[in-house]
């Protein structure tokens, strides 16, 4: 027995070995950290939570969009049973055809969702943005269709049917977004243009994130870490826009059955009023079951329904550019008040002929406003830009440039709705390519004079003038909100004041000439309200397109104005006949309200009709 | 007749044992009650609930403390044969009307319960082999003694095999080492180390799809190297030849029996362990979740009841089977270390005790009793950190299940008992 009692440390080495090997073993797995990440990548889920959307009001705080929910047919492929796909088909009002072509599709990403992630999650959506009526119809019968579900999400509502350039809409965000900004996870809903896109950073509150524990097969096992890692989620502020809902919708049924745009500003803050054009689409259009297949039709519409003329559309504007001429005129020194200049039917010089219509002769500075001379501004445009001060007519230019970008003109005034366009002053290249030749004269490019020519300008531009004018040499830029949050806070660059290059104390003359435009022996007599203060400035622009373009910038009162407004009606003809009446319509309802004076239902009548051919006969000369 | 300083020829139940022994079936309680609870499971006393279930296989498993505390030891030497007899019969009946779980046949069920005969089986086994080896006159020595020998063991491992349970079946393996101690000799040990040494390589090298004449070539050499060492005697040469022509004979027989007797799911897991199969969905996902809990509980563990990978169910069987994950995740290293005291402290104080037994039954028995755990615990812990395929026997005292824990508890306090009245023997 003695040799077998030695063989109890046999037992021990034995037990020892094993030990120790064990333990060494797990001594490394312990250590290898990547054994730890693998417990808690497996056990933790993340699961976004999306806060609500900021809500829009206007101005006076009257509702515009909000949000509503709206619903998803979700499908998990392998717990399809004994499914009636006649009736699922007449519920959903889909044919055969269109079901199997569906449910294919999400068989597919539901398969490969599994083979790329290694989850566990074998759904896939069914159909997206269900209607009213589907939902409705499924909701009531989806316990008879083991393997559907329906999944709730919200979307854009809006209680008035206007503004949709203005207020933009939502949409899928795009790939370019989800490089540029990490916040976004693919499918995140986003503002793609207006102020749904102006704003984005601030509507789209702050994601919250829960970190939920999961099981092997990514059933949520309750909160981890009693909710350590979790953040809430944070509604986007409401928003309070620039726009008077009901001045806008006065205005987009103004210009109704025409092709232009209004653009009206609160000449104090710069904040836009309106922002009308037509043609355009109701905003709840583009929301629901049919978004992208709406979207497709609107983009291929001859009419262009989407296109923001306000902002992206460009004009020559015409005469209404005679005041600006007219104020860098007097900021130079080539023009008083009291300057004479005569006009016999037109401008000439040499070959060149800027006709002009039939008034009286000679005019002084407000006359030649009021009655818009064409020879006058010839005149006045060749005094600034050959002023021997300046030596030669190209230094005359630069100096002529450098007071219409101060202008804010000739690039994007930065509006906070997307899409801008900065509309075209030309530089001394831009004129030295357009004639071809470094030896062009003032005579050469004498159209600008009456804004014609290669000055081009979008409305928003046009608008902005007529607030400069309203505010006597500065503005502010033009922007859509009104204040963000209950405290109405607005971002820096627009409360910051322009200033142009224009002194104030020249403005007087001008605005008087403008506010005689709305008086007998103006060119707007017609279009004006009595007891209105209004000043303006008509303007019949050329165009390659066909017909004029109707034209109008105005603001009122002429003492401490409340609104100046820009009006463009596309081919209608002169900016008497059709801009100038909509303006003052315009200006008088936002200005005194509903109760428009006795003659304004005469020039609502008309103007609501829509665009037909009209006879310049019967329309007061001048333009 | 020796006596204790009480005067009176019984010793005290063994202490140690028993304290490590309330250690271990307390400590696996906690394991289990948090591998079978989810993060959101609310605590409740419903039978459903699988640590209620271990609660009462634990109040079981006290009320046998109790039977074999106040029975005469001599009884289980007597009855022995009976025993055995009894065990056996089990393991043919549930061959017969047997439920089948996950495979194996090996299963009776009650209802809602099952008991499984193949553990009281070992049991039984023990017992058999200890009383025959304990008989007056039998040595371990002749065609006969060993033949009974081997037979009383091999007979309920055929069984067990029927059955389709292999696991439990290789547990029968341990009870070489309690033959090693009562005089089989060490050479057929360090041949059987061999002999599985020679298998692996011949599974790796037929699955790298290698020349197996790269192994004769290995044994041929060493069979020189060690005819060079001994060349002067004449003996050696004919065992080194020997021991040669055997391995060779094992590569052949090894390369058949693993492409004809093992079946896909078994060849599958071997594969795994020796990394010959990168398979990270099927029976690899199971071992790497398992090797990553216990690697997830680095130095300090993550807290009971915190463990994700065994809560959240992504490591299998995680109350039975790979408890042990548990223990890893959730204590970390300082909690393995403790458990690994504990444990092998277990086994070297069973060791000590067989030694100290007076008769050849209570050694014998004492032996097997410690064998068997080894063999659980050192299989059982092999497969959940990676080093021994995934074989499914559970981790004595501390995996769930009433069979499991009924049959190690009779076996340890039986020998227990039998160590309490080693001095009346004398």
């Amino acid at each position: 027995m003695n040799n077998g009692d030695r063989k109890k440390y046999v037992f021990f080495g034995i037990f020892t070995l094993v030990a120790l090997v064990f333990w060494t073993r797990i001594i490394f797995l312990a250590a290898d950290p990547g054994n730890y990440q693998r417990a808690i990548s497996n056990a933790l889920k993340k699961i976004t939570i999306y806060p609500s959307r900021g809500i829009i009001y206007d101005r006076k705080g009257e509702l515009l969009v909000y949000n509503g929910p709206v619903y998803d047919l979700i499908v998990f492929p392998r717990e399809l049973k004994g499914l009636d796909t006649l009736e699922f088909c007449a519920l959903l009002n889909m044919g055969r055809k269109e079901f199997d072509r569906r449910l294919a599709d999400a068989n597919f990403i539901a398969m490969t969702r599994r083979r790329k992630d290694n989850s566990f999650n074998r759904s896939a959506t069914f159909k997206t943005n269900l209607s009213v009526v589907e939902y409705t119809r499924i909701q009531e019968n989806l316990y008879r269709f083991s393997g559907f579900y329906l999944e709730q999400k919200t979307d854009r509502l809006y209680s008035r049917k206007s503004a949709a350039h203005y207020l933009g809409y939502i949409g899928e965000v795009s790939g370019k977004m989800l490089r540029q900004d990490p916040y976004y996870k693919s499918g995140d809903l986003a503002g793609i243009t207006g102020m749904e896109s102006g704003y984005e950073t601030f509507l789209r509150g702050k994601k919250g994130v829960r970190t939920v524990f999961q099981d092997r097969h990514s059933t949520e096992k309750g909160s981890a870490a009693g909710g350590k890692f979790d953040s809430a989620a944070f509604a986007g502020p409401d928003i309070y826009a620039s726009i008077d809902i009901d001045l806008q919708e006065f205005g987009e049924r103004l210009l109704e059955g025409k092709t232009g745009s209004i653009v009206a500003i609160e000449p104090s803050t710069g904040e836009i009023l309106a922002l009308v054009n037509k043609p355009d689409y109701q905003p709840d259009y583009l929301v629901g079951p049919n978004r992208s297949k709406r979207y497709q039709q609107l983009l291929l519409d001859p009419k262009k329904p989407l296109y923001n003329r306000a902002i992206r559309g460009i004009y020559p504007p015409g005469s209404t550019f005679k005041p600006v001429m007219a104020l860098i005129a007097r900021q130079e020194k080539v023009l008083n008040p009291t300057t004479l200049h005569g006009c016999a039917g037109g401008y000439f010089l040499g070959n060149l002929r800027i006709g002009c219509h039939p008034h009286g002769s000679p005019t002084n500075l407000a006359q030649s406003i009021a009655i818009s001379c064409n020879a006058y501004y010839c005149q006045v445009f060749r005094d600034i830009i050959d002023n021997p001060v300046y030596g030669n007519v190209r230094k005359g230019w630069e100096s002529l440039e450098n007071h219409l970008r101060s202008f804010g003109l000739g690039s994007p005034l930065g509006i906070d709705i997307p899409g801008e366009v900065g509309g075209n002053i030309p530089n001394l290249a831009y004129l030295d390519k357009r004639h071809r030749t470094k030896n062009w004269k003032s005579g050469t490019i004498i159209s600008m004079a009456i804004g014609q020519g290669e000055i081009l300008l979008t409305p928003l531009q046009m608008a902005n003038v007529a607030a400069i004018l309203a505010n006597r040499g500065h503005f502010f830029t033009p922007h859509s909100i009104h204040g963000i949050g209950p405290d109405l806070k607005k971002p820096d660059a627009y409360t910051q004041r322009h200033q142009v290059s224009v002194d104030s104390v020249f403005f007087q003359s001008i605005i008087d000439g403008m506010s005689a435009v709305m008086k007998p022996g103006g060119t707007a007599w017609s279009a004006a309200i009595r007891e209105m203060g209004i000043c303006g400035k008509t303007g019949t622009s050329q165009n390659p397109h066909g017909k004029d373009h109707s034209l109008f910038i105005g603001f009122a009162p002429k003492d401490n104005p409340k609104i100046a407004v820009a009006v463009i009606v596309e081919n209608a003809g002169y900016g008497a006949t059709w801009a100038a009446p909509i303006a003052s319509l315009m200006m008088e309802r936002f200005v005194r309200g509903k109760d428009l004076p006795t003659n304004a239902p005469v020039l609502l009548d008309r103007m609501t009709k829509p665009l037909q051919p009209v006879s310049y006969a019967n329309q007061q000369q001048g333009d | 007749m020796p006596t204790n300083n009480r005067g009176t020829n019984r010793a005290r139940l063994d202490l140690t044992s028993v304290l490590f022994y309330i250690l271990l079936v307390g400590f696996g309680f906690m394991n289990i009650f948090s591998a079978s609870t989810g993060a959101d499971t609310e605590f409740s006393l419903s039978l459903k609930e699988v640590y209620v279930r271990q609660l009462i296989w634990m109040f079981g498993s006290f009320l046998i403390i109790i039977l074999v505390a106040f029975s005469n030891p001599n009884f289980f030497e007597f009855s022995a044969y009976v025993i055995y007899g009894i065990t056996t019969a089990l393991l043919i009946a549930v061959l017969l009307v047997g439920r089948e779980v996950s495979g194996a046949k090996s299963w009776f069920g009650f209802g809602g319960i099952g008991i499984q005969p193949s553990e009281f089986a070992k049991f039984g086994t023990a017992l058999a082999v200890a009383k025959y080896l304990g008989t007056y006159g039998v040595k371990f020595k002749g065609w006969k003694s060993i033949g009974i020998t081997l037979g009383l063991i091999l007979l309920p491992m055929l069984i067990v095999l029927l059955q389709n349970d292999t696991g439990s079946a290789l547990v029968f393996l341990s009870f070489a080492l309690v033959l090693y101690r009562e005089g089989l000799p060490g050479y057929f040990l360090i041949a059987a180390v061999w002999a599985v040494i020679l298998s692996l390589a011949t599974i790796v090298f037929s699955a790298e799809g290698w020349n197996q004449y790269w192994i004769l070539a290995a044994i041929g050499s060493i069979g020189l190297l060690f005819i060079l060492l001994f060349r002067k005697n004449r003996q050696a040469w004919w065992l080194i030849g020997t021991l040669a022509l055997g391995s060779w004979i094992l590569v052949q027989a090894a390369q058949w029996g693993y492409t004809n007797i093992l079946q896909t799911h078994q060849r599958n897991r071997i594969e795994v362990i020796l990394q010959l199969k990168k398979d990270d969905k099927g029976v690899g996902f199971n071992l790497i979740q398992s090797k990553t809990a216990i690697g997830a509980g680095r130095a300090l563990g993550r807290g009971f009841l915190q463990g994700t990978q065994t809560k959240m169910g992504f490591v299998p069987e995680q109350h039975t089977d790979f408890i042990f994950c548990t223990v890893g995740e959730e204590w970390g290293v300082l909690g393995i270390t403790f458990f690994f005291v504990v444990y092998f402290g277990l086994l070297y104080r069973l060791v000590i005790l067989s030694e100290r037994q007076t008769t050849r039954f209570g050694r014998v028995l004492g032996y097997s009793v410690t064998s068997i755990l080894f063999f659980h615990i050192a299989i059982n812990i092999g497969m959940t950190i990676g080093l021994v395929p995934i074989i499914g026997i559970p981790l004595p005292f501390v995996s769930f299940g009433g069979s499991s824990l009924w049959a190690f508890t009779l076996m340890l306090f039986t020998f227990l008992k039998l160590d309490e009245r080693r001095l009346s023997y004398v």
